[in-house]
C-alpha cells in the first residue's frame, strides 16, 4: 500500500493538466513562457558571441527588392481600383488601403466558418470621410464599422479602422440581382450565412420564389442592386456566384433547390489590400489627401543561427522587447517571423520551416499577368526551397495554374505587413495546387530589423 | 539544487546538439524520443514534472509550437509508458528499441494532432520512417551512455 502514491504519478498528470490550462489561457501564461525560453536561450546567445560579426545584405540586391515591392504595390493598386471605379459616381475617389489583420475568432467567425472582420492599416479618424462600402476590383468586400458602434463600440478614433466582410453576422444584408439565361433577372437579398453553412453568404427574400426554387444549377453571378439614389451600396458590384443546395432528382429530372448560397470571389484569409472610397461631398470639396499609413517601427537586431539552423530556426537578439509574430527582415528580404522572449531576444522561424497558414502575394514575371493574393502553407521544405500549397479561390479559378514570379508576404498580422520579399516562385510541374519557392539561403550572423507596428494593436 | 540547475542548463541544449549532429551528416537523432524513454523508464518519478518542463523548453527551441504543446507532446508518451516501466527497463534492449520506435511514431503524430487542435502546426509533425528506424537502433545504447552522465545520472531512480 505504501508504494501506491509513487505508482500514481500525480505530478506528471498535473503537469499535463496545467499544459491544457496554459493552452486555454495563453495570455495569462505568456510572461512565464517568455521568461523561461529567454533564460534557456542565454546559453546559445553567449556561445553565439564567438560566431563572428553580423553581415549586411548587398546594396544592389536591396535596391532590386525595393523596386520589386514598389512594382507589386502599383500593379495591385491598378487592378483593385479599376473594377469598381466605372460603377461609382464621380464624387468617389479611391483609397488603396493595406489590411493590418484578418480576424476570424469568436464573434468574427462569419458565414461558412470563414474569418469575417478586418483591421486596416489606417485609423477610424482617417476613414471618417469615406463611403461605408469597401471594394476590391469589381467586388463588394464589406462595410466600414464606425467607432462607437457594434464591434467598434469601445474603439477610439485613433484605433485601426474595422471592416465587417459581407458574411459577418453583423453586416447589413444587401439587395442584389441574379441574371438568368433568358434575359430575365431575379431580385433577392444576400446576407451572411450561418457558420455551419456550406458557403459564406445566403440568398434570401426572392422576388419570385417559385422561379428561384427552379434554379437547377449554380454559378450565376450575383451583383448588388441600387434600390434608389440614397442606397448605401452602388449597383453592379459583384457579390459572388451561386451554389445550389437541394435534392438531386433522377437523371433527366430537375433538382429541387432548398437553399441558394453565394460564394464570394475573395478568400478572406488572402486579403492584403482593399479599396475605400472617399466621398468628396462628405469629406468636403477641399478635403486633404488621405494620410499615409503609419510605417512600422524598425528595431535593429542580430540574427544568429541556432545549431541545425539549416532547418530554419534562428536566435534573434534585439535591443528591445520583440512582439510575437513580428517580421524579421534584412534589407527587404523576409527572414521569418519572431516569437518574442525575455532579455530582448526572440526565436525566428523561417518561411520554409513554418507550417502555419500565410497570406501571400504573387507578382508574376510577365507584366501582362495580374498579381494574385493567395493564402497557403508550406507543406515540405528542403533547405531553402519550400513547397507551398495554396488554397484555391472560393469560386472560379479551379483549374487555374499560377504563373512563375516573385513571392511576397501578404498581411499576416499587425507586425508582419504585406510586401516583404520571400523568394522566387514557380508552379509545381505536376500539382497545380503547389508552388515551389526558392528563398535565399543565408548563413552566419546577420544584421537585421524587426518590424513592430506603430499605434495601438 | 545543483542537479536541477544542471538539468535546466544542459538538457535543453541537447536538442540543439542534435542539430549539430545532423548537420555533421550523421543519422538523425530524435532527442524528444530519447528524453521520453529516460523519463518513462529510468527517471525519478517525483521529479518528472520538472524534468518534463526542462525537456519541453529544449524542444521549444527547435520547434515552432509553443511550450505547453511541447509539454503535451513529450508528456503524453511518458504517461502512457510509465506504467510499463518494470517490463521495459528489465527486459533489456529489444523492448527499449520497440518503445523507441513507438515513441518516434507517437511524438510527430502528437505534434500534428496538437498542432491542428490548438492551431500551432509545426514541421516536427512530419513522420520520417528513417528517423523511426534510427531511433530504434541508436537511442537505447545512447540512453545507456547518457544515464551515466550528468544531468541524467542525478535523476535516475534508485531501486
Amino acid at each position: 500500500m505504501r508504494q501506491r502514491p509513487a505508482a500514481f504519478p500525480v505530478g506528471l498528470y498535473g503537469t499535463l493538466l496545467l499544459a491544457l490550462c496554459w493552452l486555454t489561457l495563453p495570455t495569462a501564461f505568456a510572461p512565464l513562457e517568455r521568461f523561461a525560453l529567454g533564460a534557456t536561450c542565454l546559453v546559445p546567445r553567449l556561445l553565439g558571441e564567438w560566431a563572428g560579426r553580423p553581415a549586411a545584405a548587398a546594396e544592389p540586391e536591396a535596391w532590386r527588392l525595393a523596386q520589386l515591392g514598389a512594382e507589386l504595390a502599383a500593379r495591385l493598386q491598378r487592378q483593385d481600383v479599376e473594377g469598381a471605379r466605372a460603377l461609382l459616381p464621380g464624387q468617389f475617389e479611391p483609397w488603396f488601403c493595406a489590411v493590418r489583420e484578418v480576424a476570424g475568432d469568436g464573434p468574427h467567425r462569419g458565414g461558412g466558418g470563414h474569418p469575417a472582420a478586418l483591421r486596416l492599416a489606417v485609423d477610424h479618424a482617417a476613414v471618417a470621410g469615406c463611403a461605408p462600402f469597401v471594394t476590391k476590383g469589381d467586388a463588394l468586400v464589406g462595410f466600414l464599422v464606425p467607432p462607437g458602434t457594434g464591434a467598434a463600440a469601445d474603439d477610439a478614433p485613433t484605433d485601426p479602422a474595422r471592416v465587417h466582410l459581407l458574411h459577418h453576422r453583423a453586416a447589413a444584408p444587401v439587395a442584389a440581382t441574379l441574371p438568368l439565361d433568358g434575359g430575365d433577372q431575379l431580385r433577392l437579398v444576400v446576407r451572411a450565412a450561418a457558420t455551419v453553412d456550406p458557403a459564406p453568404l445566403r440568398a434570401d427574400l426572392w422576388d419570385d420564389p417559385y422561379l428561384a426554387a427552379r434554379l437547377e444549377r449554380g454559378g450565376h453571378v450575383v451583383r448588388t442592386l441600387a434600390l434608389d439614389d440614397e442606397s448605401p451600396v452602388p449597383g453592379g458590384l459583384r457579390l459572388g456566384r451561386t451554389r445550389i443546395w437541394g435534392y438531386g432528382g433522377a437523371p433527366g429530372e430537375a433538382t429541387l433547390a432548398i437553399g441558394v448560397f453565394v460564394v464570394p470571389p475573395i478568400e478572406p484569409r488572402a486579403l492584403s489590400y482593399v479599396v475605400l472610397w472617399r466621398d468628396r461631398r462628405r469629406a468636403g470639396a477641399a478635403a486633404e489627401d488621405p494620410p499615409p499609413p503609419v510605417p512600422a517601427r524598425r528595431l535593429a537586431a542580430v540574427v544568429r543561427d541556432l545549431p541545425g539552423a539549416v532547418h530554419g530556426r534562428h536566435l534573434l537578439v534585439a535591443g528591445a522587447a520583440v512582439p510575437d509574430g513580428a517580421a524579421v527582415v534584412q534589407d527587404g528580404i523576409f527572414l521569418g517571423t519572431a516569437r518574442g522572449l525575455a532579455f530582448g531576444m526572440g526565436l525566428v522561424t523561417s518561411f520554409a520551416a513554418s507550417r502555419h497558414r500565410w497570406s501571400l502575394l504573387l507578382l508574376p514575371d510577365d507584366d501582362a499577368v495580374r498579381p494574385r493574393e493567395l493564402d497557403g502553407e508550406v507543406v515540405s521544405a528542403e533547405g531553402a526551397e519550400a513547397c507551398v500549397r495554396w488554397h484555391r479561390r472560393a469560386s472560379g479559378g479551379e483549374d487555374e495554374r499560377l504563373p512563375p514570379g516573385q513571392l511576397f508576404t501578404g498581411s499576416n498580422g499587425p507586425h508582419c505587413p504585406a510586401g516583404l520579399w520571400i523568394g522566387s516562385v514557380e508552379p509545381h510541374p505536376q500539382d497545380r495546387s503547389l508552388l515551389l519557392v526558392r528563398t535565399l539561403a543565408l548563413a552566419g550572423p546577420r544584421a537585421a530589423e524587426v518590424l513592430v507596428a506603430g499605434g495601438t494593436p | 539544487m545543483t542537479r536541477w540547475l544542471l538539468w535546466f542548463v544542459l538538457a535543453p541544449q541537447t536538442f540543439l546538439l542534435a542539430g549539430w549532429w545532423r548537420d555533421a551528416g550523421l543519422p538523425p537523432l530524435d532527442v524528444a524520443v530519447l528524453v521520453c524513454l529516460f523519463l518513462a523508464f529510468f527517471a525519478d518519478r517525483s521529479a518528472l514534472p520538472g524534468l518534463l518542463f526542462g525537456a519541453a523548453l529544449g524542444r521549444a527551441l527547435v520547434d515552432e509550437a509553443s511550450l505547453p504543446v511541447q509539454v503535451l507532446v513529450l508528456g503524453v508518451p511518458v504517461a502512457v509508458l510509465l506504467p510499463l516501466r518494470r517490463l521495459f527497463s528489465a527486459q533489456g534492449w529489444l523492448w527499449q528499441a520497440i518503445a523507441a520506435a513507438a515513441c518516434a511514431v507517437a511524438v510527430p503524430r502528437l505534434a500534428g494532432w496538437c498542432g491542428r487542435l490548438f492551431d500551432q502546426p509545426s514541421a516536427s509533425a512530419e513522420l520520417d520512417g528513417l528517423a523511426v528506424m534510427w531511433a530504434a537502433l541508436l537511442l537505447p545504447p545512447m540512453l545507456a551512455v547518457l544515464r551515466r552522465l550528468p544531468p541524467f545520472l542525478a535523476f535516475e531512480e534508485t531501486a
